[in-house]
């Protein structure tokens, strides 16, 4: 330890021995507390008893433009061009080996999940609840296949992409690649009603486009094929969409910002007929296009 | 102070519900901070008045659920002693094994309401430690999936029965190398003590993870 020198202002003896004494109390080194040794309560080393574990593995959700289909215990992931899959067996149920050819289609089982960019696109689907239930609970040998950009194909038990009982009816869109545009380009209609009920433009609205909407399109899953298409090429900023099946309605999620110019695009781009309404919590529709 | 066994006020049941529902929010947070899933699928919300980010996508919400509900029964009866988030790779091997250690003692001594609000801030400090536990781990390589593990004071066979309570929801004894892992880094992230219930959280962390 190096010197110290103590500055004192001269006075009492009594007075520097208890300066002295507080000054070497200060020098003294820290008290250090040893932690306690970490020790787990329950070593695994202790018992030979293996762990349970749920026999389904975890969803895979994709982060790419790929599509992720699951049936009950398995998940696949598509990429656009077709060739033909080997399909193999494995003690887990059945995965699929792919070719590693470019541009060839990508049947993956979960152990194959790939990963790409935190903020890309998310895809995936959920089961169709109106199906009946033994179409629901094939055997499953089934493979499901859907792809939107592809004509419907025959699996290998013979189900198309349009009567497998797996149905999308989920999407998100994040910003990425969406051209932001201005509140600017809001109407003084659309800012006038966004003024008289004080919504924030961050607040999130919703359209619902029901069966009497679809104009050109055939049904409203022919509808929802298109709008998957479009929320998959992030050309919706701000939007969720999801199908109701029940209720034969598409319901799309965006904020109140981009709201006027998701109902265009859906006007103009699905050739919607009718009145499309959008709508708020709380306060119901507020505007109409 | 009132001295309550197991069996009074149905205690192994609100033990349960609170942990299950701790570890659902700790699974959710372990998925996002560890990056298995594209933070894309995640949200903000407020859980024990701290922000956590929980998934919005239907298929994995619903799959911690089904797992957490099997598991309810086995917390109920104390028969579970380690529930475990194992972070996998590609070929399945864990990389990183999040280890929540549960011992609930045989009698309760409850004092004052002030119980419940004191072990929600214990399990904050849970929450708070797993966001910032990236800061002491190393990266996961990519395509890492998860699977949860739940070992049980008796032999597993034994409490099969307990956790298929949702019959399209079967569970499995797990294979060995889902569970060993080659020379694992200790990390002790948390541990709290309780009236109702004591935890231990740590990490096992692979050495070698590429």
């Amino acid at each position: 330890m190096e010197d110290v020198v103590l500055h004192y202002r001269p006075g009492s003896v009594a007075g520097l021995s208890s300066l002295l004494e507080t000054t070497e109390k200060l020098l003294e080194a820290f008290p250090c507390r040893t932690p306690p040794v970490f020790t787990s309560w329950f070593p695994t080393s202790a018992t030979d008893r293996l762990p349970i574990r749920p026999a389904k593995p975890a969803p895979v959700i994709t982060s790419s433009a790929n599509l992720l289909i699951s049936d009950n215990n398995r998940l696949h992931t598509h990429t656009a061009a077709a060739k033909t899959c080997e399909l193999q067996k494995t003690k887990d149920g059945v995965s699929e080996r792919h070719d590693d050819c470019a541009g060839s289609e990508t049947i993956r089982s979960p152990d194959e999940k790939t990963q790409k960019s935190k903020d890309a696109l998310c895809i995936s689907e959920t089961p169709n609840h109106l199906l009946p239930l033994s179409a629901y609970n094939k055997p499953e040998s089934r493979i499901t296949r859907l792809s939107p950009e592809k004509q419907p194909q025959k699996d290998k038990d013979g189900f198309t992409a349009t009567d497998c009982p797996v149905k999308r009816c989920w999407r998100v869109c994040t910003q990425r690649g969406v051209v932001l545009q201005s509140s600017q380009l809001l109407s003084k209609q659309f800012h006038h009603m966004v003024s008289i009920h004080s919504l924030h433009l961050r607040q999130r609205a919703k359209w619902v486009i029901s069966e009497d909407n679809c104009g050109a399109a055939n049904s409203i899953e022919e509808v929802w094929q298109t709008l998957s298409r479009s929320v998959r090429n992030t050309r919706l900023p701000t939007c969720n969409v999801n199908i109701q099946r029940e209720r034969a309605e598409i319901w799309v999620f965006c904020d109140v910002l981009y709201s006027e110019q998701v109902g265009r695009f859906l006007k103009n781009e699905l050739q919607l007929t009718g009145k499309i309404s959008l709508s708020v919590h709380r306060l119901g529709n507020v505007f109409s296009m | 102070m009132t001295t309550i066994t197991r069996q009074d006020l149905n205690f192994g049941q609100v033990v349960a519900d609170i942990l299950c529902e701790f570890l659902e929010v700790a699974i959710h947070l372990i998925l996002y901070v560890r990056e298995v899933y594209p933070s894309g699928i995640f949200q903000k919300r407020k859980k024990y008045n701290v922000p956590v980010q929980m998934s919005c996508h239907p298929e994995l919400n619903q799959y911690i659920q089904d797992t957490l509900h099997c598991i309810k029964p086995l917390i109920e009866k104390n028969d579970a002693e380690k529930v475990v988030v194992v972070i996998m790779d590609k070929e399945h091997h864990p990389v990183e094994r999040f280890v929540f250690e549960i011992s609930q003692p045989p009698l309760l001594s409850i004092s004052s309401d002030a119980l419940l609000s004191h072990v929600e801030q214990l399990l904050r400090a849970f929450i708070l430690k797993i966001s910032v536990c990236d800061a002491v781990l190393n990266n996961n390589p990519p395509g890492c999936s998860f699977t949860v593990l739940v070992h049980t004071r008796d032999a597993a066979t034994r409490n099969m029965e307990k956790v298929q309570v949702i019959k399209d929801f079967p569970w499995i004894v797990a294979d060995e190398q889902e569970v060993h892992m080659q020379e694992p880094r200790l990390i002790p992230l948390k541990t709290m003590t309780s009236d109702i219930v004591k935890m231990q959280l740590y990490v096992e962390e692979r050495a070698q993870k590429t």
